[in-house]
C-alpha cells in the first residue's frame, strides 16, 4: 500500500482511539497528573502492555520495524522535566491537541501553534543543545531493557515486563475521584 | 454534551497496542512530534529557502525529504481526521462547555477566554521543545518507545510524570490548605 495512504490510516486509527478513550479531554489529563482520576495513565500502560508483546512477538520472527530512540541521560532527563511543565499547563500532550482540535477545541488550537514556535526555537537552539547533552555523539546508543539484561530475544523481557504494566494498571492504580476539583 | 470517554481505557489501551504493533509491522512505531517540526522546515523553506537550509537541525529532519511533508505528516493529519470523525459520530463533536475553556480550568482560573489561551499556547512551546529534546513525545517516546523496552524512552516517562504531577499540583493547589493527600 501507499506509504502516505497507510500513514493516513494509521492515524486516523490512532485518532479515534484516543479520542473514544478520553485522552484529549483536558479533565482527564489533569485528573492523572493530580493523581485522582487515573484513567489516561492507565490507558497508556495498558497500551504499552499490549504494545511491548506485540513488538517483541515481531521482533521475535524479524519482522518489526523497530525504532529505539538513543540514550543521552541528561539531556533526556531536562527534557521530560519540561515536557512535563508543557503537560501539566496545556492539559494535552503534542499528539491530544490535534485530536482536541479535531474535537472543536479552541485552546487546543492554541496548543499547536505554540508546539510550531517551540519547535522552531528547538531548532535555531540545537547546536547549543547538541554541545550541552553529547546528543548526535550518543545516536547509536540504542539500549534497551534487553541489551542492559544481556538477553538476546527481548521477548523474554517483554512478558514479564508487560505483566508489571498489567499489575499496575489493573491492580495497583486506584483512582480518586471524591478528590477531583470540579 | 458529555465529554467523557465512550470507551474504557481497558479497550482503548488494549486498541492502541494492537494499532501499535500493527504500525511496527506494516509501517512503523507511532510517532507525533517530529512533524510539527517537519511543518516548521516546510513553511521556513517556502519563505526563506536559503535560512531553512542553513538551520542544521530543520536539514536533517526535513531536508531530507525535499522540504516536502511525508507519510508520518499524513499520520499526525489522521489523527486529526480519525479524532474528529469519532468525536462526530458520537455526538461529542463541540462540547459547549468545554470547546471554549475546559470548565475544570475555568473553576480555578476564570472565564477569561485570553488567559486560558495563553498558558495553552505557553503549554505547547514546553511541550515541543521538550519533545524534540528528547527526540519524542508520549506517543513516540513514552508508548512507542517503552513498547520496545527503550531505556531512554523509560527515562523519559518517569521524568514527564514526575514533572507533570509536581507542575499540576502547583497549578490546582488550594490556597493556604495543604494539598498533598
Amino acid at each position: 500500500m501507499d506509504k502516505m495512504l497507510l500513514g493516513l490510516l494509521i492515524g486516523a486509527g490512532f485518532g479515534a482511539i484516543l479520542q473514544l478513550g478520553g485522552a484529549s479531554n483536558y479533565k482527564k489529563i489533569l485528573g492523572s497528573l493530580l493523581l485522582k482520576d487515573l484513567t489516561v495513565i492507565k490507558l497508556i500502560l495498558t497500551a504499552i502492555a499490549v504494545g511491548t508483546i506485540g513488538i517483541y512477538l515481531l521482533d521475535f520472527f524479524g519482522i518489526a520495524n523497530m525504532d529505539i530512540k538513543p540514550t543521552y541521560t541528561s539531556g533526556i532527563i531536562v527534557a521530560g522535566l519540561i515536557f512535563g511543565v508543557g503537560f501539566a499547563l496545556a492539559g494535552y500532550c503534542p499528539g491530544t491537541c490535534i485530536v482536541g482540535a479535531s474535537e472543536g477545541k479552541t485552546d487546543a488550537v492554541f496548543v499547536i501553534l505554540g508546539g510550531l514556535l517551540g519547535a522552531a526555537i528547538y531548532a535555531v537552539v540545537f547546536p547549543l543543545m547538541n554541545k550541552t547533552f553529547n546528543i548526535t555523539a550518543n545516536a547509536s546508543n540504542e539500549i534497551t531493557l534487553a541489551t542492559v539484561f544481556n538477553v538476546e530475544n527481548g521477548i523474554w523481557v517483554a512478558i514479564p515486563f508487560s505483566l508489571i504494566m498489567i499489575f499496575l494498571s489493573f491492580k495497583l492504580l486506584k483512582d480518586r475521584y471524591g478528590e477531583m476539583p470540579s | 454534551m458529555s465529554q467523557e470517554p465512550v470507551i474504557s481505557w481497558k479497550t482503548a489501551g488494549i486498541l492502541l497496542g494492537l494499532l501499535l504493533t500493527f504500525a511496527t509491522y506494516a509501517y512503523k512505531p507511532l510517532g507525533v512530534s517530529s512533524q510539527y517540526v517537519v511543518t516548521d522546515g516546510v513553511i521556513a523553506h517556502k519563505i526563506a529557502p536559503e535560512k531553512a537550509e542553513q538551520n542544521e537541525y530543520l536539514a536533517a529532519k526535513v531536508g531530507k525529504n525535499d522540504w516536502q511533508i511525508g507519510s508520518g505528516w499524513m499520520l499526525v493529519f489522521g489523527m486529526f481526521l480519525g479524532g474528529g470523525i469519532a468525536a462526530f459520530a458520537t455526538r461529542r463533536f463541540h462540547p459547549k462547555d468545554e470547546s471554549e475553556i475546559p470548565s475544570m480550568w475555568a473553576s480555578k482560573f476564570g472565564n477569561s477566554k485570553g488567559k486560558r489561551w495563553f498558558y495553552a499556547f505557553l503549554g505547547g512551546v514546553f511541550l515541543l521543545f521538550g519533545a524534540r529534546l528528547a527526540g519524542g513525545c508520549t506517543s513516540g517516546h513514552m508508548i512507542s518507545g517503552i513498547s520496545q523496552l527503550a531505556i531512554s524512552s523509560l527515562i523519559f516517562g518517569v521524568a514527564i510524570f514526575a514533572s507533570g504531577i509536581f507542575t499540576a499540583k502547583m497549578l490546582y493547589r488550594s490556597k493556604g490548605v495543604n494539598n498533598n493527600g
